[in-house]
């Protein structure tokens, strides 16, 4: 899964020194290492979290669908940042149709379309995908707005809603086993089928790829559509276990769908990434949270907590940690050249 | 390296663009993402005039240079992240509640002259910290700001629990505020005076030249012997200084603050700036182009709002207009080349 691997940095000293190497060169690496501290900490200070592991499982699922669809995107070197409002616009859609199936086949096409369209400005305009889904974000949160008349809609099947929410096999709810789903579909997808093979290409390089006759169109048109698709599911599992859809949901959602995204290692500039590594990140974030929570901590800090965790995932990406050291070099370089010549 | 009163929008990327003889589709089409604000302005302003019952009222004109202001201050500022190739700086958001709040808040306790050092402080510690993770360690700077947002509004919202404000009744903010001249009112001024100064820095100076230049070609920039951190690091500070003005002009018009202040700050501002031409691929743009964008933007939001049009389809309107604006300049580069 880890794509590109930096066979340098071998000679490490001692245990620790190795073990520092084998996460940094792993792509999941540092996803892990997250990962094992905070489940020590937390098993330490507030074993309750894993006491009720219906919670944090079902936590974890809403994080880790939204950030599986982000990793399609990112291994192309893209961006979806539109993905909060599609999850808001799709619930909305959803329970504004009475007729419930009908609801759900209507939000998970608009989750498509709306992946059609970013794929249409980022691949045929040449758009920018920052910019490109920034500007879906506020246009989909508007038309949130308006299906919604800018209030939350309450489901009409609130049955069907609450029947959802009851665990299936064990600690299994309907929301975890869809996640579990897509999780299996994706990483097929990405590790065994051509075409998720060749995302990885397109993020690698992306002229190379087109040389190699890759259809670099029709890839990100598939990136963007399974990112849409993801995030209505996700949008669609919100407001069932919630009963209502809040045009206003999704916004932290992004922020930390993005931090596990990138704590699983995948590089933002694409071509290096890898779906169990999102698992990972997710698994540890929804596990941070729920710790948080159940700990009484006030939701400002946790926002707090979220936003460190991705300024310290983006800041400590190994190409990014790279990028340090060069600069630390030319620095003393220079330093060195300037002392010579006065 | 001096500049010689370049003018911004003329750099290196264009010149292959309009040796052209022939006038053709590339042409209108770049000439129209980097010239259709200037038409775009006066026809809507006409429109407005004809067709917006209450546009031409002396009220209705001093609540758009009221509304336009704070989103102009911070766009003007954002100006510089956009051209120096850094997409934008979300983390406005926090930086005009954080500046609004110390302001009303510590000045009620320490004095104006403290609060505003304080805003001060808070302003570096932002673009320090976008600044080092962007500009040092090469991270994607709409996932760097979209981090320092929520960290800074976190922070704010612990430390005054969301609860709001409120300024002396009869002090120097609320006097600043409520002053006008005319019907223009000193927010309004403060915008002008700020879109002057930030257009000779980006013109005229030699860090404005490097902003540039960066924008243009990162690594040309670092091997012609700059320190691109520094340049990065001067990027976000530009704008964290006039995200506290805003956060300033905000509260004091109000002369109430509350953590929730800044929301909606990033995306107008952005759409302000790309609607002026300024391109989101870095390197091209003007500060003066950002005041038209700014106008612009105001205006629309204005005649939507006086013909009843909802918070939903405003959105819309915005967000479709960034894609739009953001589409001409791609496609414009796309035929030309």
């Amino acid at each position: 899964m880890s794509q590109i691997l930096e066979l340098s940095d071998a000679k490490s000293k001692g245990f620790f020194g190795r073990a520092g190497t084998v996460i940094g060169r792993r792509t999941e690496g540092r996803g892990i290492a997250l990962l094992s501290v905070i489940l020590v900490i937390v098993a330490l200070t507030e074993p309750l979290v894993f006491s009720a592991y219906s919670v944090t499982l079902g936590r974890i699922a809403l994080i880790g669908i939204v950030a599986l669809g982000l990793t399609a995107v990112i291994l192309m070197g893209e961006l979806d940042l539109s993905v909060a409002s599609t999850l808001a616009l799709s619930g909305v859609v959803m329970a504004s149709i009475p007729e419930l199936w009908l609801g759900i086949l209507a939000a998970l096409a608009t989750g498509l379309i709306v992946g059609l369209i970013n794929a249409f400005f980022v691949s045929v305009v040449g758009i920018n995908s920052f910019i490109a889904t920034l500007g879906m974000l506020f246009a989909l949160r508007g038309l949130a707005f308006v299906i919604s008349d800018e209030a939350p809609v309450s489901l009409v099947n609130k049955e069907a809603g609450i029947s959802f929410g009851e665990p299936l096999i064990g600690p299994i709810t309907p929301r975890v086993l869809i996640f579990i789903l897509v999780f299996i579909a994706i990483q097929i997808f990405v590790s065994k089928a051509q075409a998720g093979r060749e995302f990885f290409a397109v993020g690698g390089n992306r002229q190379a790829a087109r040389d190699a006759g890759i259809p670099v169109t029709r890839r990100i048109v598939t990136g963007f559509m399974i990112s849409g698709f993801v995030a209505a599911l996700a949008g669609i599992i919100n407001s069932l276990e919630r009963t209502t859809a809040d045009p206003t949901a999704g916004s932290t959602v992004l922020l930390t769908a993005f931090a596990a995204a990138i704590i699983g290692g995948n590089y933002l500039k694409g071509g290096r990434g890898s779906i169990v590594g999102t698992l990972i990140g997710a698994a540890a974030l929804g596990v941070l949270q729920v710790a948080l929570t159940i700990s009484g901590v006030q939701v400002p800090v946790q926002q707090i907590f979220i936003g460190a965790i991705l300024l310290i995932a983006v800041t400590t990406d190994p190409n990014s940690l790279r990028s340090v050291r060069g600069s630390i070099r030319t620095l003393r370089q220079g330093r060195a050249k300037n002392s010579v010549t006065t | 390296m001096t500049t010689k009163g370049t003018n911004a929008e003329t750099t290196m990327t264009e010149v292959g663009a309009t040796q052209k003889s022939s006038i053709g589709v590339a042409e209108i089409l770049a000439w129209s993402s980097r010239n259709g604000v200037f038409v775009f302005t006066a026809l809507l302003i006409i429109a407005a005039l004809v067709f917006v019952d209450g546009f031409a009222s002396l009220i209705n004109v001093t609540d758009v240079f009221h509304r336009a202001a704070p989103v102009g201050i911070v766009a003007v500022g954002m100006t510089f992240v956009v051209i120096s190739g850094n997409y934008l700086d979300l983390s406005v958001v926090a930086q005009v509640a954080t500046a609004g709040v110390i302001l009303i808040a510590v000045s009620n306790t320490h004095g104006i002259f403290i609060a505003m050092v304080a805003a001060l402080m808070a302003a570096i510690l932002f673009a320090l910290v976008n600044g080092i993770a962007v500009g040092v360690f090469k991270a994607n700077a709409v996932i760097v700001t979209l981090a320092t947002t929520f960290i800074g509004l976190g922070v704010l919202r612990y430390f005054s629990g969301g609860s709001i404000f409120f300024g002396p009744p009869d002090g120097i903010i609320k006097a600043f505020g409520m002053g006008k001249v005319g019907p223009i009112p000193y927010s309004a001024i403060v915008l002008l005076v700020m879109t002057i100064l930030l257009s000779i820095l980006l013109n005229r100076t030699n860090f404005g030249f490097l902003i540039r230049s960066f924008g243009v070609n990162e690594s040309a920039t670092r091997l012609g012997g700059s320190n691109t951190a520094l340049i990065v690091f001067g990027a976000f500070l530009v704008t964290a200084i006039a995200a506290m003005v805003a956060g300033f002009v905000l509260a004091a018009f109000s002369n109430t603050a509350v953590s929730n202040d800044g929301v909606g700050y990033d995306f107008r501002a952005l759409a302000a700036i790309i609607v002026g031409g300024t391109s989101v691929f870095g390197g091209r743009g003007s500060v003066f182009r950002t005041l038209l964008g700014v106008i612009f933007v105001s205006v629309l939001t204005n005649i939507l709002v006086l013909s009843g049009i909802s918070f939903g389809y405003q959105q819309i309107a915005l967000g479709a207009l960034i894609v739009f604006a953001v589409s001409l300049d791609a496609i414009g580069r796309k035929v030309a080349r």
